[in-house]
C-alpha cells in the first residue's frame, strides 16, 4: 500500500486552498470539455466508433502500471461516457406513447438518474483513499490522557459481554488513566455483581430513553475522562487498541473522532447462508476497507457507534451523542463536522465483534440504518446548513442517499418485465441505439469500479447484497422522508444457533416474488419470440430484454439463497489461530501442542501423537502470551489426533488470562482482515451464478418439504430452535 | 571451549537434573558436550545411564589431565560425561585442600583436556564454597537454578555476590541465566515469585522449567527427558533454554569474548 501524500498535510490545514486561480481555471476547462463530449451530436456509426474507442481505451489503460493516475483517468473516461449516455437518455429516449410507457419509462429513467448520481458521488468518495497510518504516542506517559471506555448493553448475555469487559480492561494504557464502564440498560443484578468482581464501573439509569444514545449520554454525565472510547458489548478490543488509535489526537488538535474498522469474526448471513465465507469479500468490507478511507480524504469519516474514540470536550459541545435519529453515530459525526472538528478513520482492525445471526436479524439492522440515514437527510440535511465544506456535504449526502437504493434496485429488477409481460416501450429508441449508448457506459463503469473496489467487493455482489435488502429498506426510507419520527428502535440479536437448515419464508417472500416474476417474464418473452409474425426489430427488443431478465434472475437467485438459513450448531464462533499451548495431564505429564482454533468457551489442540482421553476428564491447558502463561482448567470433549476441550468455570484471574492470551492479542485481526482478494468480472459473475442460480435445488427441496408439512396442518412444525 | 557453571544458593532445587537435561538439549542441537560432575554426591552420572559400579572420576584421577581424560565416559546420547568419582576420606581432604589453594585449578584442568573451541562444558557445581569458587572462576556463563519459593528466592543475593566476585570483570565471562525450576503457573505464589525474579534480573535473563512428571520418570529410566518424552513441556523448556545459551555463547570461541547480557 503506497501512502497517500495528503497524509502529510493532516493536523495542519487540510483543505489547503492555496492555488485557487489555477484550480478555478482547471475546473472551468474540465466542465467545458465534459460539456462538449456529453452533448456532441454524432451519427449512430460515429457513436458506435466513439463507444468502441472509449471501451478499448479503458481496457488498455486498465493494464497500465501508472499507479494512482490510472484510476483517475479511468474515472474521468467513465464519467464522460456515462454522462453522455444520461444526456442522450433524457433528451432522446423519453418520447413515450402510452400512459403505460410513460409510467414504466420515466420510472426507469428516474432510477437511472439516481444510479448516475450514486456513481458520480461514489467516484468522488473513493478516488484517493487516505490510508492514514498510525501515529505513535509520546514516550512520556505523564502526558497521556484519561480514557473512559464505555460498553453499552441492553439484553445481551453476560457470556458475550464478559469477554469485552476483560479485553477492555487489558488494553495497554496506564492503569490510573483507563476507566472501564459498563452501561447496563437492562439493569441486571448479575451484571452489577460481575462488574464489582472484576473492578469495573457499573452504570445504570432509571429509564431507557433514546436507547443506546441515551445510555451513553447518561454515562457522559457521571464520568469526566478526556476521551470516550465506545465498544458495542460484543466488540472485543485487542490490547493495542489505544496505543494504535490515540496518537492522532496529539498530532491534530482539532480532531474529535478516531474511528477504526468493525471486524466481524463470525460470518454474516450472506457468508453463512451462501457459504461464501473467506471466498468473497463480505458486505462490510467495502465500507470499512474503502469508503471510510475514501471519506477520510475529504475529512468526512463516519462515526460508526463502536470501536471509536471521541474527544469529550468536542462531543459535549454538540450536546453529546445525537438523539434525534436512530443512527445516532452518523448524526453525531455530522454535528461534529459542522462545528469545524476533524474526523479520522484508521483502517487498522483493533477490535472484533459478532455479525447478525440471521437474515431476518440482518434485515432489522439494515432497516434501522436506512431509516436513520433518511431521518438525518430529512432533519439535518448535509447539503444545507452551516459549517461543512462542499466535499463533506457531498460525501455525507452520498452516505445517506446510498440507503435510497431500494426503489431504484427494484425498478431495475423488474424493468425488462414491463416489455416482456406488458409490452410497454420503456425506451423510445432502437435496440441498436441502446446498445451503442448504454453498453459502453455500463461496461466502462463496471471495469472502473472493479479496479477501485474489487479488493473490497467483487463485481456483481453489490447487486446481490442490494437485491436481498431492497424491499426491506424501501419503506423505512419512504416513511422517514414523510415523517422522521415514525418507527421504533430495534437492537440486533447476535450469536444464536439452529440445528437444521431452514428457509425463512417470511423474509424471503419479496425476493421469491421477484424471482417468479422474472421467470414469468422470461417465459413470456420466449413465447413471444416463437410467434410467427415478429419483425427483426421486435426480436431484437425481446432479446435484449431477455438478456436483462436473465441477468436479473441470476442476481435474484443468489439473493434468495440468503434466506436459506444454514444450520449453526455452535453458539460460539471459532477462530482459526495457531497459538502455543501445553496440555497438563492429571498424572503430572505434559504435552506441548498448539491450538487449531479457539472460541470464547474452549479450544481445539493439535498434538503430535494421537492420544485418547476419557470424555469429560479434567485437564489443565496452558496458553501463552510473551512471557505470560495462563493455566486453565478444562474438560475434554473429544480426543484423538486433536483434543477438543471446553474451559471449566474460571476464576476472574483465569478469565482475564484467557482473554489476554486469545481474543485480545494485538495481531489477532490484522492478518485476517482485508486479505488481498483479486476481482475479475467474469470470475465474479461465475461466483454469483455458482452460489445462486446453480444452487437453487436446496431451496426447491425445502419448498416442497415445507409445503407438504403445512398441508398436513401440523402446528408443531418449529424448525427454528433458539437457545 | 564454552564453560557453563550450573550453581544454586540452596540445595534440592534440581541443579543436577537441570545440568543433565541442559547437556542433552545442547547435544540434541548438535553440539559437542562434556558434562562435568563437580559435586561429591557424584549423582550426575545417573542421568546418563552410566553403570553404578563404574566408580572412576575426577577425584580419583587426581590433577593429571591425562587421567581426567581417561575417566571420560561417553553416554548413549553422545554426551561426554566426567563423573566426580567415588571418594575415600583421605582423597577428599587432599582434593579439598587442592581446590582451596589453587584458585584456577578447575579451569586449567578443563583447558588441558583439549576439547574443541566449540564444545560446551556443563559443570554441575556443589553448593560448598570451595567448589563454587572454582566453578565460577572457570565459567564463561553461570546458570543460577532456583525454584519459585521464598527460601530459594532469598539465596539469590548471596549467589549474585559470589558471581560478582569471581566472574564479573573477566573478559571471557558473558553473564548469568536464571532458571526457575519446577514452575507451576496455576499457583499464584509461583506466578508472583516468577514476576519478582523477572523484575529483579530482567525477563530476558530468565528461563523457565515447568513442573513435569516426565523429568522424574526419565531419571528413573536412567535417561534424559529429550529421549524419554520429546513432546513434553520440560523438553520444550530445556530446548528453549539451550537456544538462549547457544545464542549468548556464540561469540565466546573468539578470543575477545565480550560481556553480553541475555
Amino acid at each position: 500500500m503506497n501512502s497517500n501524500p495528503n497524509v502529510n498535510k493532516l493536523g495542519g490545514n487540510i483543505s489547503g486552498r492555496n492555488n485557487w486561480p489555477l484550480n478555478l481555471l482547471l475546473g472551468i476547462t474540465a466542465i467545458l470539455a465534459t460539456y462538449l463530449v456529453v452533448t456532441a451530436s454524432l451519427t449512430q456509426t460515429e457513436q458506435m466508433i466513439f463507444g468502441l474507442f472509449a471501451f478499448v481505451s479503458i481496457l488498455v489503460i486498465n493494464k497500465q502500471s501508472w499507479g494512482h493516475t490510472r484510476i483517475v483517468v479511468m474515472i474521468v473516461i467513465s464519467i464522460m461516457i456515462t454522462s453522455r449516455y444520461m444526456y442522450w437518455r433524457i433528451t432522446s429516449t423519453t418520447d413515450f406513447d402510452t400512459p403505460l410507457d410513460v409510467f414504466f419509462g420515466w420510472g426507469l429513467v428516474l432510477a437511472e438518474i439516481y444510479t448516475y448520481f450514486a456513481l458520480l458521488l461514489g467516484y468522488l468518495q473513493t478516488i484517493m483513499p487516505l490510508k492514514r497510518p498510525s501515529v505513535a504516542m509520546s514516550l512520556d506517559q505523564k502526558d497521556w490522557p484519561i480514557i473512559d471506555v464505555m460498553i453499552p448493553t441492553y439484553n445481551e448475555s453476560l457470556s458475550v459481554v464478559r469477554t469485552t469487559i476483560l479485553a477492555a480492561k487489558s488494553m495497554d494504557w496506564p492503569a490510573d488513566k483507563l476507566r472501564v464502564h459498563l452501561l447496563d440498560d437492562g439493569r441486571r443484578e448479575e451484571f452489577r455483581d460481575y462488574c464489582n468482581k472484576v473492578d469495573v464501573n457499573y452504570l445504570t439509569r432509571d429509564n431507557n430513553r433514546h436507547n443506546k444514545a441515551g445510555n451513553l449520554n447518561a454515562a457522559l454525565q457521571v464520568t469526566n475522562g478526556d476521551y470516550v472510547l465506545i465498544f458495542d458489548c460484543d466488540h472485543i478490543p485487542t490490547r493495542s487498541f489505544l496505543q494504535i488509535s490515540m496518537g492522532w489526537f496529539s498530532k491534530d488538535p482539532k480532531l474529535a473522532l478516531v474511528q477504526t474498522p468493525h471486524y466481524l469474526y463470525s460470518p454474516d448471513p450472506f457468508e453463512k447462508n451462501l457459504k461464501i465465507h473467506n471466498k468473497v469479500p463480505n458486505e462490510g468490507m467495502l465500507f470499512y476497507g474503502l469508503v471510510q478511507d475514501g471519506n477520510d480524504l475529504w475529512n468526512a469519516s463516519f462515526f460508526c457507534g463502536s470501536c471509536a474514540i471521541l474527544e469529550r470536550k468536542a462531543l459535549m459541545e454538540v450536546g453529546g451523542i445525537a438523539i434525534e435519529t436512530v443512527t445516532e453515530d452518523a448524526h453525531t459525526a455530522l454535528k461534529l463536522s459542522r462545528k469545524g472538528y476533524n474526523l479520522a478513520y484508521l483502517a487498522i482492525p483493533q477490535a472484533a465483534g459478532l455479525a447478525t445471526e440471521s437474515f431476518s436479524g440482518h434485515i432489522i439492522q439494515r432497516r434501522r440504518w436506512a431509516r436513520g440515514m433518511a431521518q438525518i437527510f430529512r432533519i439535518d440535511n448535509p447539503l444545507l446548513g452551516r459549517g461543512l465544506g462542499i466535499f463533506q456535504r457531498l460525501c455525507y449526502t452520498n452516505a445517506m442517499l446510498h440507503f435510497f437504493y431500494g426503489l431504484p434496485r427494484l425498478v431495475f429488477l423488474t424493468a425488462p418485465l414491463a416489455y416482456l409481460i406488458f409490452g410497454a416501450e420503456i425506451f423510445s429508441a432502437s435496440v441498436f441505439e441502446v446498445i451503442i449508448y448504454a453498453i459502453p457506459s455500463i461496461f466502462i463503469a463496471n471495469i472502473t469500479n472493479s479496479l477501485i473496489q474489487g479488493r473490497f467487493r467483487h463485481s456483481f455482489w453489490n447487486e446481490v447484497y442490494e437485491t436481498a435488502l431492497s424491499w426491506y429498506i424501501l419503506f423505512p426510507v419512504l416513511l422517514a422522508m414523510i415523517n422522521p419520527k415514525f418507527g421504533a428502535f430495534n437492537s440486533t440479536a447476535k450469536g444464536g444457533t439452529n440445528k437444521e437448515d431452514y428457509v425463512d419464508w417470511k423474509s424471503s417472500t419479496p425476493i421469491i416474488i421477484l424471482l417468479l416474476l422474472n421467470c414469468t417474464g422470461i417465459v413470456a418473452g420466449v413465447i413471444r419470440l416463437t410467434a410467427d409474425d415478429v419483425s427483426d426489430q421486435i426480436v431484437a427488443t425481446i432479446a435484449i430484454n431477455l438478456v436483462w431478465a436473465v441477468f436479473n434472475l441470476i442476481i435474484i437467485s443468489a439473493a434468495v439463497n440468503t434466506a436459506l438459513e444454514a444450520r449453526q450448531i455452535r453458539k460460539d464462533t471459532r477462530l482459526s489461530r495457531k497459538l502455543p499451548a501445553t496440555i497438563n495431564l492429571p498424572d503430572g505429564k505434559t504435552i506441548v501442542c498448539e491450538t487449531v482454533e479457539f472460541s470464547q468457551n474452549g479450544f481445539e489442540l493439535k498434538i503430535s501423537q494421537p492420544l485418547d482421553l476419557p470424555r469429560d476428564s479434567k485437564i489443565m491447558v496452558s496458553l501463552f502470551r510473551g512471557d505470560k502463561e495462563v493455566v486453565l482448567p478444562c474438560a475434554v470433549k473429544r480426543s484423538g489426533k486433536t483434543i477438543g476441550v471446553l474451559v471449566d468455570e474460571l476464576t476472574t484471574e483465569q478469565q482475564n488470562g484467557f482473554v489476554q492470551t486469545t481474543f485480545s492479542r494485538a495481531d489477532n485481526w490484522i492478518n485476517v482482515w482485508n486479505v488481498d482478494s483479486k476481482d475479475s468480472l467474469l470470475r465474479s459473475f461465475g461466483e454469483v451464478m455458482k452460489y445462486g442460480i446453480l444452487n437453487l435445488a436446496p431451496l426447491f427441496i425445502h419448498a416442497f418439504h415445507d409445503s407438504l408439512l403445512s398441508m398436513r396442518k401440523k402446528n408443531q412444525h418449529k424448525p427454528f430452535t433458539k437457545s | 571451549m564454552k564453560i557453563i557453571s550450573v550453581v544454586s544458593g540452596k540445595g534440592g532445587v534440581g541443579k543436577t537434573t537441570i545440568s543433565a537435561n541442559l547437556c542433552a538439549a545442547l547435544r540434541n542441537k548438535g553440539h559437542e558436550v562434556l558434562a562435568l560432575d563437580f559435586d561429591p554426591q557424584n549423582s550426575l552420572r545417573f542421568h546418563f545411564g552410566i553403570n553404578p559400579s563404574d566408580e572412576g572420576g575426577i577425584v580419583s584421577s587426581g590433577f593429571q589431565s591425562s587421567r581426567w581424560k581417561e575417566s571420560i565416559i561417553k553416554s548413549n546420547d553422545g554426551c561426554l560425561v566426567l563423573p566426580f568419582g567415588k571418594i575415600t576420606e583421605s582423597e577428599r581432604s587432599n582434593f579439598e585442600q587442592a581446590i582451596a589453594t589453587q584458585a584456577n585449578l578447575l579451569k586449567e584442568q578443563l583447558h588441558s583436556l583439549g576439547l574443541s573451541p566449540e564444545a560446551y562444558v556443563v559443570i554441575d557445581t556443589s553448593g560448598q564454597l570451595p567448589f563454587l569458587k572454582q566453578a565460577l572462576s572457570a565459567a564463561n556463563l553461570t546458570i543460577v537454578v532456583n525454584i519459585a519459593d521464598a527460601a530459594s528466592y532469598a539465596t539469590i543475593p548471596m549467589i549474585n555476590g559470589a558471581i560478582g566476585q569471581y566472574c564479573e570483570g573477566r573478559s571471557d565471562y558473558v553473564g548469568s541465566l536464571y532458571i526457575l525450576n519446577q514452575i507451576d503457573r496455576s499457583r499464584q505464589l509461583n506466578e508472583d515469585i516468577a514476576d519478582i525474579v523477572s523484575m529483579q534480573v530482567g525477563a530476558e535473563n530468565i528461563a523457565l522449567v515447568h513442573q513435569d512428571q516426565s523429568i522424574q520418570e526419565a531419571l528413573a529410566c536412567r535417561t534424559n527427558i529429550h529421549a524419554y518424552d520429546p513432546n513434553c513441556r520440560a523438553t520444550q523448556d530445556f530446548s528453549d533454554a539451550a537456544s538462549k545459551i547457544t545464542e549468548v555463547m556464540s561469540g565466546i570461541s573468539q578470543s575477545s569474548a565480550k560481556r553480553n547480557s541475555f
